[in-house]
This record gives C-alpha cells, sequence and structure tokens, in this order.
C-alpha cells in the first residue's frame, strides 16, 4: 500500500475537522477525495502531506510510518489550488528548487528540468517568470515543481479550482497523463464531482470530517449506501418508501400494503420514465405528475414533474434541496421523440430502477400524549437539526396513552415508520417500553433543548440487538461530527480470567463496525453496574448522546432504572430488536 | 498633453496634475529652491568656509552616519517586531500593535527627554550600563538610540503588509520540496518582503536625518561630537545667520537627495526582478 490512513483525527478548539478518516491507497492508484467545502478534505491532504499534525491516528506512506515526521523529509509532492509558485523566480529556479534543497549536482538538474517540463508540455519556458505565464501554464509549472525531487506520493489540492473550463479540461487531460506515464500514486481533492469522475480510479466521500464512502465512481453512483453520496455524487431524488418481501412500493403508510418497513429510496433522474397514461409506462408506477419546467441542455431534457397530491409527501429530497414537492427528472433525445411533454402536462411517472438505501434510520416520527406537544416536540433543535443534515422528515403522531395512561391506544403496527421520537419526561421508561411493544424499533429519547452531540456513546445489552445498534449507530453518525464511542461493561465481579475476553468482544465490535459499516469508533472498558455505568460516562461531560441497544422491552424498566427511572437529561435512542424465536 | 494621458475611470486628469504640480511646487519645490537661491547668494569661498567647516563637517558626519545607523537597527528589529506582530497571536498583540504608532505621535522633544531620563547616568537603564563604561546620554549613542525610536514605525508599518502578503502556500509549499526552516525564509520569505523594507529603510532614514526635537535633547550638543546637522543650523538662525544656515541646509538637501534617489534606484531594480514586463 503506498498510502495507508489508520483512524486519523484532527481537531480545531476541540471540534474534529477530520473525524477517524481509515483508508488504504494502492501503488500507482489515483485517489480522489471529493466532499462540499468545509468537509475536511483538504485538512486531511495537508496531514498526509505533514503540513498539519494529527491528533490521534497513525499515517503511513509505503509501509513507512511518517505520522510524526516532518513535512520535508516525507518525500510528497504538493500542487496548490493558487499554484504557490515563487514569483520572484523562473520557471526553471521552481522547478529545480526541490534539487537544490537536495545539492543535485547542475548538470543532473538540468537534466531532470527538461525532462519534467517536456512531461508537462512547456518546453522551452525555462526562462520565463509565473507573471509572464497563463494560469493553466503556471499550474503545469507546479505540477513539474512537484514531481522533480521523485517523490513518492503526488498530493493534488484542488488544482483546477482557479482555472476556466476550457482549461481545465485540458490540465485534467495532462495530470492524468503524467499520473500514468510515471505510475505515481496520486490523491486529488475536490469539490468537483464530475472532475472526480473523470480521473479517479477510487472516489473517497467526505462530509462533516468523515470518509463516508469508498468505491469506484460507477459503484457509489450505482450503489450509495448513505443519503449524502447519494445526493452529491450526481443528481438524485430520495423517496421515503416501504419495503416488504415482495419489492419496494411508494403508497403512503396505512394502505393495508401489510407489514412493510420503511426505506430510503434513491432515483437517477435518468431512471424515470414519463408517458401519457399509466398503463402506457414500461416501468414501475410512481404516480401522477404535472410537468412544471423543462430546461434543454442540448442532449438531455431537465424537469422539474410536480407530484400530484398524495404522493407528495414521499419525496425527501433531491440533489438540488429546496422544495420537495418535485421530482428531478432528465431524458435522452429517443425518449424525447417518443413523447413529447410541454410545461403544465399532466403525466403518469414510471420508475425503472430504484436503489435501496441500506440505512436504518428512515425518517422520524414525534409522538406525545395532545398535539401542541407534538408540535413542540417535532421542533426541538436536535430533532430538526437531525432530520435536515439526514435529509429526511419529521412526521407527527398524537398518541393517547403512549404507555402512561389506560386510555384508548390507537397505535397500528405501522404506526412508527421510522424512528419514534419522545420527550423525557417522569415515564420515560414505560413510554418506551410502550412504543417498542407497539411496533417501533428506534425510539429517540429528547430533552428539552438538547445540544447537537459532539460525542456518542454506543452500548448494547445483548447480542441480539448488536447487529442492529451499530447500523443505526452508523447511520446516525454519518450525519453528525461527533466522535463515536463504543462502551463495554463488564460487572464488577468479572473474574480477572473473564477480562480479556471483555477485550476480545470489544475489537471484535470495533472491527465490525468498521468492516461492516464503514464507522470508526473508539473503545472503552468499564467495571460495575450498567445503568449506574452509562449514567456516570454521561455525566462527566456535556453534549453526550447514548445509543442504547435492547432487545427486551419487558424488562427496560427494570434494568436501566438508572437511566430511565428519572427524566433523563440527555439524547437517548433506543434500538430494539426482538430476539430470534428459535434462539 | 495627450502624450502622457492614461485612460482611466475618474475623469479629470488635467484638474488633478494641475493640482498636484501646483501643490508640489507650492510646498515642496518653491521653499526648496528658495533655500538654494540664498545659499547662491554667498561667495564660493564663503560658502565653502560655512560648508567645510570642521565642526560643520562633524555634524554630518553624526546626523548621516546615526541616521543610517539607526535605519539600519530598524531595518532588522523592525522587520522582527512586524514578524511577530503578523505571525504570531499572543495577549496584548492588539496593545502592542497600538503602541508602534506611539512615536508618531508624541512630540519628539518629550521622547528626548524621556530618552534622556532613562538614559542618563543615573537614569533607569543608564545606571546598569555605567559601570561597564557604556554612556548612552549625551554621547552618540544617545543620537543613534533617539534616532531608531523615531525611525522605528516606519520600518514596522512598511513591512507589515509586505508580510502579511507573503502566502503560507508558499512556505508550505517549499517546505513540501525539502527546504529547512532557514532557507524558506532565505529564500522565500526576504525575496518576497524586501523592496517593502528597503522602503521603510528609507522611510526612516529620511525621517532620522531631519530629525531635531528628540535629539538635542539627549545629545549634549558638543561641538564636534554631539552635534547634529540641524542643530547647527539653529545656531546659525539664532546668531541670525541665515546665508550661512542656507548653505548647511543645501548641503543636506544634496546629500539626503543623492542617498533616497540611490536607495529608490535600488528598489526599482529590485522590483523588476520579480515583476517582469506585461503578461
Amino acid at each position: 500500500m503506498s498510502i495507508t490512513l489508520d483512524q486519523v483525527t484532527k481537531r480545531y478548539q476541540g471540534v474534529p475537522v477530520v473525524n477517524d478518516a481509515s483508508v488504504d491507497i494502492g501503488d500507482g492508484e489515483f485517489f480522489v477525495l471529493l466532499g462540499p467545502s468545509g468537509s475536511g478534505k483538504s485538512t486531511l491532504l495537508r496531514a498526509v502531506a505533514g503540513l498539519t499534525g494529527v491528533d490521534h491516528g497513525r499515517i503511513a506512506l509505503h509501509g513507512r510510518d511518517v505520522t510524526h515526521i516532518s513535512a520535508r523529509d516525507r518525500g510528497v509532492g504538493l500542487v496548490f489550488q493558487n499554484y504557490a509558485l515563487f514569483r520572484h523566480m523562473t520557471v526553471a529556479d521552481n522547478i529545480e528548487f526541490g534539487l537544490r534543497v537536495r545539492r543535485m549536482r547542475r548538470a543532473e538538474r538540468l537534466a531532470r528540468r527538461k525532462e519534467m517540463l517536456r512531461l508537462v508540455a512547456l518546453e522551452g519556458m525555462d526562462e520565463r517568470l509565473p507573471a509572464q505565464l497563463s494560469g493553466g501554464q503556471q499550474q503545469r509549472v507546479a505540477v513539474a515543481r512537484a514531481l522533480a525531487h521523485k517523490p513518492e506520493v503526488l498530493l493534488l489540492d484542488e488544482p483546477f479550482g482557479a482555472l476556466d473550463a476550457k482549461i481545465r479540461e485540458e490540465l485534467r487531460r495532462t495530470i492524468r497523463q503524467v499520473q500514468r506515464e510515471l505510475g505515481i500514486t496520486t490523491v486529488l481533492v475536490t469539490h468537483d464531482q464530475e472532475e472526480a469522475f473523470a480521473l479517479a480510479d477510487r472516489i473517497g466521500v467526505m462530509n462533516l470530517g468523515r470518509l463516508l464512502e469508498i468505491g469506484r465512481p460507477d459503484e457509489l453512483y450505482t450503489r450509495p449506501t448513505t443519503r449524502f453520496v447519494a445526493t452529491f455524487l450526481g443528481a438524485a431524488n430520495l423517496l421515503l418508501a416501504r419495503q416488504n418481501r415482495q419489492g419496494v412500493h411508494f403508497s403512503t403508510p396505512g394502505d393495508g400494503s401489510g407489514r412493510s418497513q420503511e426505506v430510503v429510496a434513491v432515483i437517477r433522474p435518468e431512471e424515470i420514465e414519463l408517458a401519457p397514461a399509466r398503463d402506457q409506462l414500461r416501468s414501475t408506477y410512481l404516480a401522477e405528475g404535472r410537468v412544471d419546467e423543462i430546461v434543454f441542455t442540448g442532449a438531455l431534457e431537465r424537469m422539474r414533474v410536480r407530484l400530484n397530491d398524495g404522493s407528495t409527501q414521499a419525496v425527501l429530497a433531491h440533489s438540488n434541496g429546496g422544495d420537495t414537492a418535485f421530482l428531478e427528472v432528465t431524458r435522452a433525445q429517443h425518449e424525447q421523440r417518443a413523447f413529447q411533454v410541454t410545461t403544465g402536462q399532466n403525466v403518469a411517472i414510471g420508475v425503472r430502477r430504484v436503489h435501496v438505501l441500506p440505512t436504518p434510520l428512515s425518517s422520524f416520527t414525534a409522538c406525545a400524549l395532545t398535539a401542541p406537544e407534538v408540535d413542540r416536540l417535532s421542533r426541538e433543535p436536535l430533532l430538526v437539526e437531525l432530520a435536515t443534515r439526514m435529509k429526511t422528515r419529521i412526521a407527527t403522531h398524537v398518541e393517547p396513552c403512549l404507555g402512561i395512561d389506560d386510555g384508548p391506544c390507537a397505535a397500528t403496527p405501522d404506526a412508527f415508520a421510522g424512528a419514534a421520537v419522545i420527550g423525557a419526561q417522569r415515564d420515560t421508561a414505560k413510554s418506551v417500553r410502550w412504543l417498542l411493544e407497539h411496533g417501533a424499533e428506534e425510539v429517540l429519547v429528547l430533552p428539552q433543548n438538547a445540544s447537537s452531540p459532539q460525542r456518542v456513546l454506543i452500548y448494547w445489552d445483548d447480542e441480539a440487538s448488536r447487529a442492529a445498534t451499530l447500523a443505526v449507530s452508523a447511520s446516525l453518525l454519518r450525519h453528525l461530527s461527533a466522535e463515536a464511542v463504543y462502551l463495554d461493561i463488564l460487572p464488577d465481579s468479572t473474574p480477572a480470567t473473564q477480562r480479556p475476553h471483555g477485550m476480545r468482544a470489544l475489537l471484535d465490535a470495533r472491527s465490525e463496525a468498521q468492516a461492516v459499516h464503514g464507522l470508526e469508533m473508539r473503545t472503552e472498558l468499564r467495571f460495575g453496574d450498567v445503568a449506574g455505568e452509562l449514567v456516570r460516562q454521561l455525566t462527566e461531560s456535556p453534549d453526550q448522546l447514548l445509543i442504547l441497544g435492547v432487545s427486551d422491552a419487558a424488562g427496560l424498566e427494570q434494568r436501566f432504572r438508572a437511566l430511565l427511572g428519572t427524566e433523563p437529561r440527555w439524547p437517548l435512542l433506543v434500538v430494539y430488536r426482538a430476539p430470534e424465536p428459535d434462539a | 498633453m495627450s502624450a502622457f494621458r492614461q485612460p482611466s475611470v475618474l475623469p479629470g486628469f488635467g484638474l488633478t496634475f494641475g493640482f498636484t504640480t501646483f501643490f508640489l511646487s507650492a510646498i515642496v519645490l518653491l521653499p526648496l529652491a528658495a533655500l538654494v537661491l540664498m545659499s547662491m547668494s554667498m561667495h564660493w569661498k564663503e560658502f565653502l568656509d560655512v560648508v567645510l567647516d570642521p565642526r560643520a563637517i562633524g555634524s554630518y558626519r553624526l546626523s548621516f552616519g546615526a541616521s543610517m545607523l539607526a535605519a539600519t537597527i530598524n531595518l532588522v528589529f523592525g522587520f522582527i517586531i512586524a514578524w511577530t506582530l503578523v505571525r504570531y497571536e499572543f495577549p496584548g498583540r492588539k496593545i502592542i500593535d497600538a503602541l508602534i504608532d506611539m512615536p508618531f505621535a508624541l512630540p519628539t522633544a518629550v521622547s528626548g527627554i524621556a530618552l534622556t531620563t532613562v538614559f542618563a547616568q543615573n537614569g533607569w537603564i543608564g545606571q546598569y550600563l555605567e559601570p561597564f563604561g557604556i554612556k548612552v546620554a549625551y554621547t552618540w549613542i544617545g543620537v543613534t538610540v533617539a534616532l531608531t525610536l523615531i525611525g522605528m514605525p516606519f520600518m514596522v508599518r512598511t513591512v507589515q503588509p509586505a508580510l502579511e502578503e507573503v502566502q503560507r502556500d508558499l512556505e508550505d509549499a517549499a517546505e513540501t520540496l525539502g527546504a529547512g526552516r532557514f532557507y524558506v525564509f532565505r529564500r522565500i520569505i526576504l525575496p518576497t518582503v524586501l523592496p517593502a523594507m528597503l522602503t521603510g529603510f528609507t522611510l526612516a532614514f529620511a525621517r532620522a536625518v531631519g530629525e531635531y526635537g528628540s535629539v538635542i535633547f539627549i545629545s549634549g550638543n558638543l561641538p564636534m561630537k554631539t552635534e547634529i546637522t540641524p542643530l547647527l543650523i539653529v545656531i546659525k538662525l539664532e546668531e541670525f545667520n541665515y546665508r550661512g544656515a542656507a548653505a548647511l541646509g543645501t548641503v543636506m538637501l544634496a546629500i539626503s537627495f543623492v542617498m533616497l534617489l540611490a536607495i529608490n534606484l535600488l528598489q526599482t531594480w529590485g522590483r523588476r526582478r520579480v515583476v517582469a514586463v506585461g503578461r
């Protein structure tokens, strides 16, 4: 492996800007770090270059641990967005800078410089000053300078950012060519997904300091696993759908479609088919709609189709954000010829291909005894923040009993699609138990005005809930810049001989989180009473959230009295999976 | 006039150019011309007697020597101060930044008296230097100290913006190319701020040559030893020897002009190396 990053974390004033990033980049690979501005991608690149220290984790270049080695001894070449050429030196002096530092002999230097200039197609420009060159030429000089001292790794920080479209493309081709010719391992940072697709062998998508997904461009496009990647890489419509054994369908809950699970579906604009009527569709019917806007872009026709009443609430988001009553649709020439549409026309909408995101937290449903309470709860800042970041919706549900009163309980099995949300109160344990027994699988308990967590504690009580807890944790943490800590708590009475087993369980959990969900987490082993220890951990520092996995709803009250008996002061996400019947 | 007219967003070239010429003439050129004319009214012999008088020669040496030394001290330490203010974040940075301008605002006589108090044989600092045989007040060292104080803000204030403009990326780039800190400083930072440092040097030097108020208190004004040319001029004026004063003034004018011109030429030459012709 050329570059190995292992749980690299960098904090600024306590806030992680790079959060547990791990990746292995192979020899000669062109790896693109893609993410919006502020996602920590440049910081990660600077950490690889050695210009920024890391607070945690390890960086290795060609098997050599360089975590504590300064930039000048790392042997990397770095290219900056603003070229960073030495303006008082000629092109020749710029390129030879790294060679002079290494006291290379004049003749060798000259030969190397000529070779570099040929590589970037700037022969004969030796004696020019940077100010006499165009932006594209300056960046070529910067690339030549970065490569002259034969670095093991080439790092490019938004190298095309300051160039106009045409030169950008030309330089892109040059860089790809040079990279292939030299076979040098390259990492490029960009916010432009088109650039990433054009250059990358593999792409790592970053958001909020986390390396969310890593994969080949086509893999990431067709089978993203997170909402962020689905909407950031190319255009996408995100819809809430229900999945059962037969497949995915988009009808609203409670229509008698039977026991099904709520999921988030990704539909690419080009996978949508339009037809004059439902029976003329050749793909699965989705809804009726009206064409609202058509933009002709040459090869493709882009439109926004407004969904007719009843199906509008299914749409969660699309890449362009904003109003969610629309679907984004693009059609190729032959589709346009087969069925011409005009603005305002009513159409039937079909879907050729749906990708279901394997994320367990599809949406939130705020539950309370009265309508005003539900209303207040659904506007809790933390809940709104989570829903916005997860690009999902907060549904509301007035539930007249919630396990507290003996009043009429109207809950249907489907009423709690996604995670149920309740406010923290004295009878939290009872309400949680009641919700779990009535079909909810995740319950979020929110104290009033809880702040966004900086640290997320993860604990599961038994094996049955382990997989689900990990999945939910991974899903939630992708949208937060908090650090994840997995706690294992052994009873005080654990004999010393058993303790190594505890350690092993801990490490197993960590590897599973990383391998299956791409979730990097710290691990801590504690001893004592479970509920008491959890409370102690939560009290230790502010802004924490606990994810608690359980499989015994009835025993909840008893076992976690210390945590749930009094009104909880911390946000708490209970993940429940019933044990397998035969276990 | 159209020959040297430049297209500009704002109209009124004629007006502004006329005003510039008038202003320069009225404020700068005319008085200087009067000065030169006044000294021209002397005989050559008389002029040379005044100008080459050993006391006058001694004062030139002190005035220009101490000014040069003070500007050089400022070149080094002013740069360090500017560097500290630009590159580091520390408590009280804003206060120190404001203090830099104090010599601008203070009447120079006040700083002269203050320096004398501090550096006199029984002053705060002077008493500790005395045992080593170092006398500051009433010697050329005192003159240099005063001139350094007066010139320091010029240096800091010209170098500061230039240092702020040095992109960190350049240093980072040099570092990834394998350059050590000293190498980066010598090859990257220094060449970039050198023009500004020269400007600061020029300003500090020019100010020091013309300084009067602060020096006369700390120098002791011993003829041939600690007497600066501006003081000599004042002495001549007090003796109603206007022509003698004008002669000395003309000499100062000539030497200053030559030195400033030389530095400016040096600067232009340096700038031409950095910013190339056209794009």
